[in-house]
Order: structure tokens, then C-alpha cells, then sequence
């Protein structure tokens, strides 16, 4: 027999015959758990969370802010202007606000990466990224500053919450839902949190449609 | 209310003190109080090193010994959580006994818990005078919630000085027979605990499991600590400045 | 991984007279105890989440097998290959079989306890490839050439210094002892390798059912480049890891960050499902996810299968008093602390480690911290009963209980011994009242008084007092 016929025979052996035969009917259901109290104000539940996880949050109007307010970021703290968007967002006008940005996945060597985001999940200051044709996995992940745009409305309390958008708007999974909340970060030395390990060591959300706060 | 007094084997041994304060606070509760002769031990050394068997004979005895009582209280939460806990964990699988097993773990109590929480005692006889601190010990805060009940008794008595030390609910590292199979662990534990009693400046260290207390005052001796000085709850809530004969 | 739990007492003994391990360990203390205090507190319906976690891993431990068939079936629609290993050795052969099919020659791995079990890295050196852990913890360990000591935090024995030492002897740069620029040093050592590995080895913290995903959380993104740049990703787990549905991991995300590093939620968490699609420009082109039993079906029906609950958190032994003043190494094999207690004997073995389940004082703060509701004292408690089942335990621990029980069951004896007991243990404590030294008990005298009886039992008094 196979590893797996031999496993599968230990397990259904251990098992009581009728027991948890109703297995697919709970992934239908797919029931939540308990959900923690969060108060009304999602928007600002979720940057004040996102602060606390070290992420910088910039609230704007419009979409049309954001390569200005990257700029300003960028300059603020002495980093290069320069660096890879989603190409969900190569339509901004990057270079208007003196950014050198192009559009495609990230190299190792891309100071900045741009990117969307699918929802912010208030309950921990959570961003939501699906990977896609438009929307790569690397811009997240290799540069040293990573910049996050999420609509105000699409903030959504608890990551329950954002599975069924996901379930509403995509229907499956895509390759990879990385959820990031704040820099990249180690304490494996002494215990200490250092911001920067292998991923960005900054993070700017840029919340769009009005200030957090209201 | 008749209350049976299972003093514990540890306590008939080393501190007989320990067993007539328990008496006297309970005698002060107005409890008609029962001390069954026959009685040894709960059965817990057995239990704890993997041998059922002699843990479930030993059960029996207790079982029979305090059939006719109302309550059963010891001055030991490790000992009432055995009776409580752990007795009908040893006899899940014996229908003979469960049902009496069940009926004598719901009315056993650890002393302080069942002063407070049963018989709602208002004073206490003893006097005592000075500083101490609170060693909670494992078993009565863990399986039994034993944390406020002696500190609520200790309130009461007006000459009492308590000063919590850092990390009162960490094991002193007793554990039985661990204290022997693995001394040297087991010392480092005591003298983590001897730290934070000295760091309290407290003259006294009191705790409501003599094998805590035996542990603990071992080491700090051994450090050459001769003046901290080491009671059992009971002895302070009933005794002459923890003296009680 | 070899085990050396055999080994506990004697390693313990060392690693207590360890210095400087002694304060490693203290900041475990402070940073995890407290920090998991603070941040269970600022949950507020942490019981109910507990509860509930608890009843999802219960759930699907009594019907395992139907769970992981629909996440075999589900990963496999999505484009993924799944294993079943019977042992670890079965792992390692599948694993280097998948590195010669796709003509892999470095690999980059990110944290993974099951592939320590495996002992996953000497095995693919020894077919040539190269393998390069990721964790900055377990690179550290790599370089030299140790096991971890916490499942969670690998290099909790090591200090800054040591770190630095390591780095400059096999980075051959200029030392420093600032983490921070320790931590950038291991970035720029190992970005290349991320670039140029042909295929990334993780574990999984728990895979879904419902999606055929694998869900990994870290926080320094090692994971997630281990899983995204690489052609080939490989995720090893155990069959155990597999919860029903999306909504049910994010109640587990809710505690096991909490418990293990006092993180509302790490740094990233991520869900991987299938392939790169066909107009993707990242993400690797070949998935195989391996699930591993070694031992862990056998724990089905048994009184220990509450343990296959575990979300390896490292709560257990962070709390453990134990664990908190030996560290991690006596344990002798991968899981070490209370959990570890448990599993390495199921694993490896009753017999070769004898002493785990008894290092316990069963003070049970494990139990109270675990995000699962494990009741750790009680299986380590049946562990010890099952080697004296076995009669595993030496002979005169066994005459010697045998005889105190005999005794209890007879009072009028008891009572007899212990009244001569009390009188003469009493009379040969001295002045002092208290033994420095007693034999058969070196154990506790070594370094520890023994104070002795009052010299009467209780019995005696109360008879005495009582029959006037």
C-alpha cells in the first residue's frame, strides 16, 4: 500500500464511522467564530492600528493625490525617487511629481514599490494584497519602502469580513493573499524588535476618500 | 455541618501545627469538625508518578473514611485538587464508583477557600503581627481558583503586613517527587522564589501547601537566610504570631 | 534530527550553570510572558475565541481524514502536487526527488520545525544541493551548526555578542555588535540567494481545506520570498495542520500570534493556492505540498490526541519554569518545553527520552496559557503512567512507591512507622532542626535543607488531646 492509503486506513481506523460526515457541509457553511467588539469607526480603528504596527498612514482626498504625497514621503526621508508600481496604477502621474516609476513586478534592486490594495482589515490595521496579472507579489515584498493605496470604502472590519468579499468579488483564491501589517521585522536577536529584516523596512498606507478620522 | 479533617500525610508527619490550626479555624467557623483516625494519605505520590493503581486504592479509603461528612477540607490545594480534580479523572471509566467519587469531589474543599467561600468566616482567631508575603501554590490557584480566599482572611487580621512580591504564582518548583528526581532544576526554582521574597523585605513567607513551603524554606536556609520565616496560612489565620500548638 | 533527550538531566544540569544562557533566558520572560499578557488582555472576547479554537482543532482531529482529503482534492484542482510521508526519511527522499526533476541546485528555506524533525538539510547536502536557511534565527543556527532551542525564537541562547562573532568569522566584514546592522548584514548575505534559488522550502502553519491552501505567518518576509521567487516551492507539514475553512484559520490567527510573540497579528500572513496563472509575472511555477504523519495518526483514539490540537505557538514553554531556567537543548530533539515533553516521546519513543515527561512540577501554567486548551499535565501524566505500565521507570522508584502506598493502605502500621519516623528524624536533626544533608534524598539536599519533623505526628496529638 501507499503512504497515503496507509495513513488514510490509520486515521479512518481511529475514526468513529458516521463522525464528521457532515464535513463538506461545514466548508459550505464555512460558520465564523466570535468576533471581537470594534466600534463603528472603521477607517480610523484601522489607521490607528496600522500606526501602532509602525506602518506610516497618510489620509487624501483623491486618487490623484498620491504620487505628491509619495514624493514628499520619499524626499522627507532622503530615499530615492525612484521605483516599480502595480501596473493597476501606471496610469497616476508618477512622473509629474518627479518619481521615476515603471510599471511591472519588482527586481531585488527597486528602492520603492507601489501598490493597491484588495481591503484594509480595520480589526489589526491590516492591508489585504491579491497577486495577479496586474497586481504582482514581488512590489510588496522586495523594495525597501513599500507604499500601500486602499480606498477608505473598502475598509472592512475583520478578516471574516474579507473573505467573503473575496468570495463575492473573485469567487476562488488567488495564487497568493498576503496580508501585511506594517515592515518587515525580526526580534530573533535577544528579543529585540528590529524594523527591516528581509522584506520593507517602512511602510506607507495611503488611505484615499477623505480623512480617516471622520 | 459536619466537616471532615484530612489534615494530609505531609502535615501528620512534619507540622502536626498546621492540622490543629485548620481545627481551630474550623471549630471558629462553628463547624462540627470530624478527624476520621484512620486516615493517610490522598494518594497524589501514586497518582503522579504513573501508578494508578496504588493512586485508586488510596481513593477508595478516602472515599470510605469520609462517607458520613458534609464537607471535606484539607489544608493543601494540591491535595484537595487531587480529591477534587483528579479523582474522577482516575474512576472516568468505573461506573461502580463514579457517581460516590463525583459526590465527594464536589464537597471537598482547600481550607481558605472553603473558610471563605462556605462557611463565610468574619474573623479569624489568630494574632499576628509583622510583614509577609503570599506564595500562591500551583495546584490550589490553578485547578481549585484559590488566589483571593487567603488573602481576604489574611485582610482581617489588622497586625498583618502583606507585601506581594514579583511573580507570587510561579511554581517555587516542589512538584513532588520532581524535587528529588531533578533537585538541581528544582533549587534553581526555590531560589528564583527566594529572590522575590527577599526583594518584599517581608519577615515572613506564607503559603497554603506545606510541600511549598517545606521547598522554599530549605533553600532560603541553605542561602543562610535563618530569619525569613516560613508559615502555613492556617498557622497565621489561627495561631499566637503563627504559632500554634 | 538526532535525538539526544536521553540526555535531559545532564544537559540541564549544564545549561543551569550556563551564564550566559541563564540571561538569555531572562529576556524570553520579559519580552513573551508579558508581551502575550498584554496582548491577550486587549482582546476582549479572548475566552470565547479560545473556546472556539479549541472546538475547530477538535473537529477536525476526530475526522482527519475527510478534511485532508478535501485539501488534497482542492490543491490538486488548483495546480498543486500532494505528498503523503509516512516518515521523515520518506520527506527527505520526496523532497530531493522533486529537486531532481526540476533541476534544482539551491534551495532557500524558511522556518519550518517538520523539516528539523527530518533533519531535512543534511539530507539534501548529501545529494549535492545547497540548501540556505532564510530565518535569521535558523541562518544563524546554520552557520553554526546548531539545533534551535525554541520553536519560536531559535536563537534565544545566543547573545548579540556571539551573533556578532559568527557573522564576522564567516561573513568576512568588518564586526559589529547593533542588531539592527547585524540584521541588514544577514539581508545583504542572503538577497542573492533568494534571487538565484531554484526552489523554496517552507513549512505551513496551518493548510485549508476548503481552498488547498497553505497559510504560513511570519514576520521578516523570508517566508514570503522563500514562496514567491523560487520556481519551485515546496511546503512540508504535518497531516494535523489542516483546518476546514478560511474563517476557521482567521480564529486561530487570532491566538497564535497573541500566544507566541504578543503580535495582535505577524508581520505577514499569507495564503498560497495553486500555481503562478499563465499571465502572471511572479510566483512559482510548481507547487508540492508534503504532509507528514511520523507518528502523529497514531496519537488518534488515544489519550493523547488532545496534543495534536498544537498550533506550535511556543506559549508552553515560554510559561514553563522549567523551560524558562534550562532553555531548550536538554530536550534533546526538535519540540522542546511542554509540548515537546509530550511529543518527543510519541515521536521517538516512550524509552529514549524517560525523563521529559517527568520534568514537570505539573504546576500547569501551560495548560492555563495554551491558545487550545491542551491539558499538557494530564498527558504527561499519562505518559508517565504508560512507562510504568511499561515498567520504564527504575526499580527503586517503583519499590519505593509500592511501599509507601502499601503502607497508607494500612493505617494501624502507618501510623506506627511514621510516630518512630517523626521521633528519630527529630532527634538526629541536631540543634539546627534541619537536615544539610540525608541520604536517598541527595537530591533535594544537595542544595537544599531538609527541615525536619516536629517530632509527634498529628495523629498522636489529637488522640491524645482528645481522648482526656
Amino acid at each position: 500500500m501507499s503512504a497515503r492509503e496507509n495513513i488514510l486506513a490509520r486515521i479512518g481506523k481511529a475514526r468513529g464511522p458516521g463522525v464528521g460526515v457532515d464535513s463538506d457541509d461545514v466548508i459550505r457553511r464555512h460558520p465564523r467564530g466570535p468576533i471581537p467588539p470594534l466600534g463603528n469607526n472603521l477607517a480610523k480603528r484601522f489607521g490607528e492600528q496600522a500606526t501602532r504596527l509602525a506602518s506610516d498612514v497618510a489620509p487624501t482626498a483623491t486618487l490623484m493625490d498620491v504620487p505628491k504625497i509619495v514624493a514628499d514621503y520619499l524626499r522627507e526621508r532622503q530615499l530615492p525617487p525612484k521605483g516599480v508600481c502595480w501596473p493597476s496604477l501606471a496610469a497616476l502621474d508618477w512622473q509629474g511629481a518627479g518619481l521615476e516609476i515603471e510599471s511591472r513586478a519588482a527586481h531585488g534592486d527597486d528602492p520603492v514599490g507601489i501598490t493597491g490594495a484588495f481591503t484594509g482589515i480595520a480589526e489589526t490595521g491590516t492591508l489585504m494584497l491579491l497577486s495577479g496579472a496586474q497586481t504582482p507579489a514581488t512590489v510588496s515584498l522586495l523594495p525597501e519602502t513599500h507604499v500601500a493605496v486602499v480606498e477608505k470604502v473598502r475598509i472592512v472590519a475583520t478578516m471574516e469580513d474579507a473573505w467573503d468579499r473575496l468570495r463575492r468579488e473573485h469567487g476562488k483564491l488567488p495564487r497568493a493573499v498576503n496580508f501585511i501589517s506594517g515592515p518587515s521585522r525580526t526580534a530573533d536577536i535577544e528579543q529585540t524588535v528590529t524594523l527591516g529584516a528581509h522584506g520593507p523596512y517602512r511602510v506607507l498606507i495611503v488611505i484615499v476618500g477623505g480623512s480617516w478620522n471622520e | 455541618m459536619r466537616v471532615g479533617l484530612f489534615v494530609t500525610c505531609l502535615v501528620d508527619l512534619m507540622r502536626p501545627g498546621i492540622g490543629f490550626a485548620a481545627l481551630r479555624l474550623l471549630e471558629a467557623a462553628g463547624c462540627e469538625v470530624v478527624v476520621p483516625a484512620a486516615q493517610t494519605c490522598c494518594g497524589q505520590p501514586g497518582y503522579n508518578s504513573g501508578d494508578q493503581k496504588a493512586a485508586k486504592a488510596l481513593a477508595l479509603k478516602v472515599l470510605k473514611e469520609f462517607d458520613g461528612c458534609d464537607y471535606v477540607v484539607l489544608p493543601s490545594g494540591s491535595c484537595a485538587g487531587m480529591i477534587r480534580v483528579h479523582y474522577p479523572a482516575l474512576f472516568k471509566d468505573d461506573p461502580s464508583v463514579i457517581e460516590s467519587i463525583k459526590r465527594l469531589s464536589a464537597r471537598t474543599y482547600e481550607l481558605t477557600d472553603f473558610l471563605v467561600n462556605v462557611v463565610k468566616l468574619q474573623n479569624v482567631p489568630g494574632r499576628y503581627s509583622g510583614s509577609l508575603t503570599y506564595h500562591d501554590s500551583c495546584s490550589g490557584l490553578r485547578e481549585l481558583g484559590v488566589q483571593a480566599q487567603p488573602r481576604t482572611l489574611l485582610a482581617m487580621m489588622p497586625g498583618v503586613n502583606l507585601t506581594e512580591m514579583r511573580e507570587s504564582t510561579t511554581c517555587c518548583g516542589f512538584g513532588g517527587t520532581f524535587s528529588v528526581k531533578f533537585g538541581d532544576i528544582s533549587a534553581r526554582m526555590a531560589d528564583n522564589k527566594c529572590e522575590h521574597i527577599r526583594a518584599t523585605g517581608a519577615g515572613a513567607i506564607v503559603a497554603g501547601d506545606l510541600g511549598c513551603l517545606m521547598n522554599i524554606e530549605g533553600r532560603l536556609r541553605r542561602r543562610g537566610d535563618l530569619e525569613t520565616r516560613v508559615l502555613h496560612v492556617a498557622e497565621v489565620l489561627a495561631g499566637e504570631n503563627g504559632l500554634c500548638k | 534530527m538526532q535525538v539526544t533527550a536521553m540526555h535531559f538531566k545532564r544537559k540541564a544540569s549544564e545549561n543551569l550553570r550556563n551564564e550566559k544562557l541563564q540571561k538569555a533566558l531572562e529576556k524570553l520572560q520579559t519580552k513573551f510572558v508579558d508581551g502575550r499578557a498584554v496582548a491577550i488582555a486587549e482582546l476582549p472576547n479572548f475566552g470565547e475565541v479560545r473556546d472556539a479554537a479549541a472546538e475547530i482543532r477538535d473537529k477536525v482531529i476526530r475526522s482527519l481524514d475527510r478534511y485532508l482529503l478535501r485539501f488534497e482534492q482542492e490543491a490538486t484542482a488548483r495546480g498543486a502536487v500532494v505528498h503523503w510521508a509516512e516518515t521523515t526519511e520518506d520527506v527527505n527522499r520526496i523532497v530531493a526527488e522533486i529537486a531532481h526533476q526540476h533541476g534544482v541546485h539551491r534551495i532557500v528555506k524558511s522556518k519550518s520545525m517538520v523539516s528539523e524533525e527530518c533533519g531535512l538539510n543534511d539530507a539534501l547536502e548529501t545529494q549535492g544541493l545547497e540548501v540556505i536557511e532564510t530565518d535569521l534565527g535558523e541562518y544563524i543556527l546554520q552557520l553554526a551548526h546548531e539545533p534551535p532551542s525554541h520553536i519560536v525564537a531559535p536563537v534565544v541562547h545566543k547573545s548579540k555578542e556571539d551573533i556578532s562573532d559568527l557573522f564576522e568569522e564567516k561573513h568576512q566584514r568588518p564586526r559589529t555588535v547593533q542588531i539592527a546592522e547585524l540584521c541588514r548584514e544577514a539581508r545583504e548575505v542572503l538577497r542573492p540567494g533568494f534571487l538565484s534559488a531554484d526552489m523554496g522550502i517552507s513549512g505551513a502553519n496551518f493548510i485549508v481545506a476548503e481552498t488547498g491552501s497553505v497559510l504560513i505567518v511570519t514576520n521578516e518576509g523570508n517566508g514570503r520570498l522563500t514562496t514567491t521567487l523560487p520556481r519551485v516551492h515546496v511546503a512540508i507539514t504535518g497531516i494535523e495542520k489542516v483546518v476546514p475553512t478560511l474563517e476557521d484559520v482567521t480564529t486561530l490567527l487570532r491566538l497564535l500570534p497573541r500566544s507566541a510573540t504578543g503580535q495582535s497579528i505577524t508581520n505577514y500572513v499569507s495564503v498560497l493556492t495553486g500555481t503562478r496563472g499563465k499571465d502572471e509575472s511572479d510566483g512559482p511555477e510548481h507547487f508540492h505540498v508534503i504532509l507528514l504523519d511520523n507518528g502523529r495518526s497514531k496519537l488518534l483514539g488515544t489519550e493523547l490526541q488532545p496534543m495534536l490540537r498544537c498550533i506550535r505557538c511556543g506559549a508552553c514553554m515560554n510559561h514553563c519554569p522549567v523551560y524558562q531556567n534550562i532553555g531548550g537543548h536538554a530536550y534533546g530533539w526538535v519540540y522542546p518545553g511542554p509540548m515537546g515533553s509530550v511529543l518527543t516521546p510519541s515521536f521517538v519513543g516512550l524509552e529514549n527520552a524517560l525523563d521529559l515527561p517527568n520534568a514537570s512540577t505539573f504546576c500547569g501554567e501551560c495548560a492555563v496559557v495554551c491558545p487550545v486548551k491542551i491539558p499538557l499535565p494530564d498527558l504527561l501524566r499519562h505518559l508517565r503512567t504508560r512507562q510504568v505500565q511499561q515498567h520504564l521507570r527504575p526499580w527503586q522508584e517503583r519499590v519505593a512507591l509500592r511501599l509507601w502506598s502499601w503502607m497508607a493502605r494500612r493505617p494501624a502500621l502507618y501510623a506506627l512507622s511514621t510516630r518512630i519516623a517523626a521521633r528519630l528524624l527529630r532527634i538526629f536533626s541536631g540543634s539546627e532542626k534541619r537536615f544539610h544533608y540525608l541520604p536517598g534524598v541527595t537530591g533535594w539536599t544537595d542544595e537544599r535543607d531538609m527541615p525536619a519533623p516536629a517530632g509527634r505526628t498529628f495523629r498522636d496529638l489529637y488522640r491524645e488531646r482528645h481522648s482526656s
